[in-house]
């Protein structure tokens, strides 16, 4: 199942603007959003703009080739402010979600969540963090972790 | 030509050799006006005459070159290439597996499997056991988004525990509009057709992020209680209307239609599309489905908005402020009176803040500069307290949005204006006004469109259009310490105005923008500045502009509303008289079917007084 979840992430990517999985640069996590406009006007015919798509890049340790932690990386990119926030709270679905695309098992669940909220000012060093770097940084604790590193293993 | 012709009648011996070897194709009869190969094909009755026409428009979707008015011919045509032999992801089997599975079934073909490799992967890769229709709910100040917006999620199977369903894909139908036009082009497009619509999948989290964060709707999630072969077929039909073009219009063929098509497909004779008269309200189509016995669960996601003010007005009054305070940079994340509070007040604190500066960020720009590094300081402190799980979301209303007032009102009354009698007949097709049954629908908001206003003037026996609204906007929204949305309104139409000696029915546009606060629960106070235009030839230049005020008091709850206030309008043009009206109205709430309602006004207009009163009764369905 999180093979089929992982790849279909994938492959619903490929049809977006995603040229090279795991080697660009994020976005800065805390942008600014301006300019609602298109949710007037989507309102305002009940329906909303079919490819509205979000950017898409991603940077991982010099191009992860990983499926699992590129799906994670591609979840991040477009979520990074709730995961980031669900990661300083060590619970949330958005948290839950990463264990997911990562295929972490039940039993190690609680012990990813520690591992994220304990870690959270090196995964998010500063305000200008990308969204590339923390799941570098997320991939490199985990990597340390006896019981977490075969999650991340290439 | 002796060798042509001795070639023509060698070909013709052939061709008609193979005829008889080949399996003769069954009988099809009267199997073209099967309601569900109708369904299938999205034909739709002709208004004049006794045909059909599909709705797709777009030549691929058709088999036959008569296909799009020809149930008979597309039929005759499915069956000649899904019985031809091959296969592969071009053949007939591949495009349409829902007209084959279908045909297969009437008409007892053999049942071997088709060789679709991408069709295949598709359905694999979509993995869906059970189907839920999403409905985005209308947001905060923005009553044009009342109708709502409707699209299905496709959920995999949930025992597996890891599957999360905010990883299922959905299935929308919208107008593409992203690479045209300007505002007033697409709206007039979204009414009178011309954008493509287009069936779209994307991930669910893409929705959550578009409707819960950036537009700040509630999401309901109606889980249907459609059988794994019933969820096969409509995920078969969506196949072969994926990437087929049906035109998009905002009234009747819009992003609920289409979904009921799906549904109509995947349980044949559920009849849904019966329902769609002139206009297809999502939350009307929610209705159907739910009256119809097919919701099996249903589940409520707050948006971002949502949940922001649960977690503020679950705060104690001291510490709001002090959330206010950190979220507006008088106070450090790490200060130490947020140092002082307990783990759990300040995980409270910390938390809602965060949520606040992100929506404000969201909703209203905030600068990256402010907002970014508070943020940070804000989930790093937060991430310091150990042990104090996230607070749950906002609880789900007690009404659902389904479950407020229908759409259509029709209403009879009797009043006085002046010194004569009337009876009135309103007809509103759509959709909601501030002094309507409140349950179900955002308090504050209006939205009114087509409504007819008819006077017969007992006296006389005169008939007469009182009002004509085109469309009618009101949004009154609080404002408080954490957000200051602006109260704003339009409309535009015709009505009877006062010409001194006679009333005159003359086109207007008016509009007004200002705040309002809330006073109690249900109850607010709003200041509106107001701007009216009139053209008419009986006014003295044709037509007459007036800026005025609007201030009053709303109430409203499930037995009453109430709206009373006092107006006032200065002509500056034509008349050059002030109008100021003091207004009460109130309606008395009998279940989700009917309210008794009464209004009186006193005006003073060219300097004298005039009195009018109506009372009557709203019947909604």
């Amino acid at each position: 199942m999180k093979k089929l979840i992982a790849g279909a992430l994938l492959m619903g990517a490929s049809t977006l603007a995603f040229a090279q999985p795991g080697c660009g640069i994020g976005a800065m996590v805390w942008k600014g959003q301006s300019g609602i406009a298109p949710h007037v006007l989507a309102a305002t015919t009940n329906g909303t703009f079919g490819n509205q798509t979000f950017g898409m890049t991603t940077g991982t340790l010099g191009c992860q080739t990983n499926q699992s932690v590129q799906s994670m990386a591609m979840y991040m990119e477009s979520n990074i402010d709730k995961v980031a926030r669900d990661m300083s709270r060590g619970s949330g679905e958005n948290l839950d979600t990463l264990a997911v695309l990562l295929g972490v098992d039940e039993a190690d669940r609680d012990s990813f969540r520690k591992a994220l909220q304990d870690n959270f000012a090196t995964i998010f060093p500063s305000s200008d963090t990308t969204s590339g770097e923390a799941v570098d940084a997320i991939v490199a604790l985990l990597e340390k972790d006896e019981a977490l590193s075969k999650y991340v293993a290439a | 030509m002796r060798t042509s012709l001795r070639f023509a009648l060698a070909f013709v011996w052939l061709a008609s050799g193979f005829n008889a070897l080949a399996t003769p194709l069954p009988d099809t009869g009267n199997l073209h006006q099967h309601p569900a190969w109708l369904t299938l094909v999205h034909y739709q009755p002709d208004r004049f005459g006794d045909g059909y026409t599909g709705q797709a428009d777009d030549d691929d979707f058709f088999l036959s070159a008569n296909g799009k008015t020809s149930p008979k011919a597309e039929l005759d045509a499915t069956l000649e290439a899904i019985t031809r032999p091959g296969g592969g992801d071009n053949h007939a089997r591949c495009r349409f597996p829902a007209r084959d599975r279908w045909l297969r079934d009437q008409l007892d073909l053999a049942q071997q499997p088709a060789d679709c490799p991408a069709f295949d992967q598709w359905t694999e890769e979509l993995n869906t056991e059970t189907v839920t229709l999403v409905f985005a709910a209308s947001y905060l100040n923005s009553p044009s988004s009342m109708f709502g917006h409707t699209f299905l999620r496709l959920d995999p199977p949930q025992e597996d525990e890891e599957t999360n369903l905010i990883l299922a894909n959905t299935i929308s139908y919208a107008a593409d509009a992203a690479a045209h036009d300007s505002e007033i082009l697409f709206a007039y497009k979204g009414i009178f057709g011309g954008y493509p619509g287009i069936t779209s999948i994307q991930p669910y989290y893409e929705k959550i992020r578009l409707y819960s964060d950036i537009e700040h709707r509630d999401l309901w999630e109606y889980q249907l209680n459609l059988t794994q072969s019933e969820v096969d077929m409509m995920l078969a039909h969506t196949w072969e209307i994926r990437d087929r073009n049906f035109d998009y219009y905002f009234f009747d063929e819009n992003c609920a239609y289409r979904l009921l098509a799906l549904i109509d497909v995947a349980r044949p004779g559920t009849d849904l599309l019966d329902e769609v008269g002139t206009h297809a309200i999502p939350s009307d189509t929610v209705r159907w489905v739910v009256d119809r016995g097919l919701v099996e669960d249903v589940y409520y996601r707050p948006s971002a908005a949502t949940s922001v003010s649960h977690s503020i007005d679950s705060l104690p009054d001291e510490h709001q402020t002090l959330a206010a305070a950190i979220a507006n940079g008088y106070v450090e994340a790490d200060a130490p009176e947020v140092k002082a509070l307990n783990d759990e007040e300040r995980a409270r604190v910390l938390d809602t803040t965060y949520d606040y500066v992100r929506y404000q960020s969201e909703a209203d720009g905030w600068p990256r500069e402010h907002a970014a590094p508070l943020s940070h300081d804000l989930l790093k402190e937060r991430s310091q307290i150990r042990g104090v799980a996230a607070q749950n979301g906002a609880p789900e209303p007690a009404i659902r949005d389904d479950q407020g007032h229908d759409t259509f009102r029709a209403s009879l009354s009797g009043g006085r204006i002046g010194d004569r009698n009337f009876a009135e007949v309103t007809l509103r097709p759509a959709y909601h006004d501030v002094l309507d049954p409140p349950a179900g629908y955002r308090g504050g908001a209006q939205l009114q469109f087509l409504r007819l206003d008819a006077r017969l003037y007992t006296d006389n026996d005169e008939l007469q259009i009182e009002q004509l609204t085109g469309v009618e906007i009101r949004s009154l929204s609080p404002r408080n310490q954490f957000f200051s949305p602006l109260s704003w309104q339009v409309g535009f139409g015709g009505r009877r105005t006062d010409t001194e000696t006679n009333r005159v029915f003359a086109p207007y546009l008016e509009g007004g923008a200002g705040g309002s606060w809330q006073l109690a629960t249900g109850t607010q106070a709003f200041a509106i500045a107001t701007a009216d235009l009139e053209i008419d030839d009986d006014l003295r230049r044709g037509y007459d502009a007036a800026p005025g005020a609007d201030l009053g008091i709303l109430h409203q709850n499930n037995r009453f509303s109430l709206l009373g206030g006092v107006k006032t309008k200065a002509w500056i043009v034509s008349s050059q008289h002030r109008q100021d009206q003091a207004y009460l109205e109130g309606n008395w709430h009998f279940g989700r079917e009917f309210s008794l309602f009464g209004k009186f006004s006193r005006e003073d207009h060219y300097d004298r007084y005039r009195s009018t009163w109506q009372l009557g009764l709203h019947a909604y369905f």
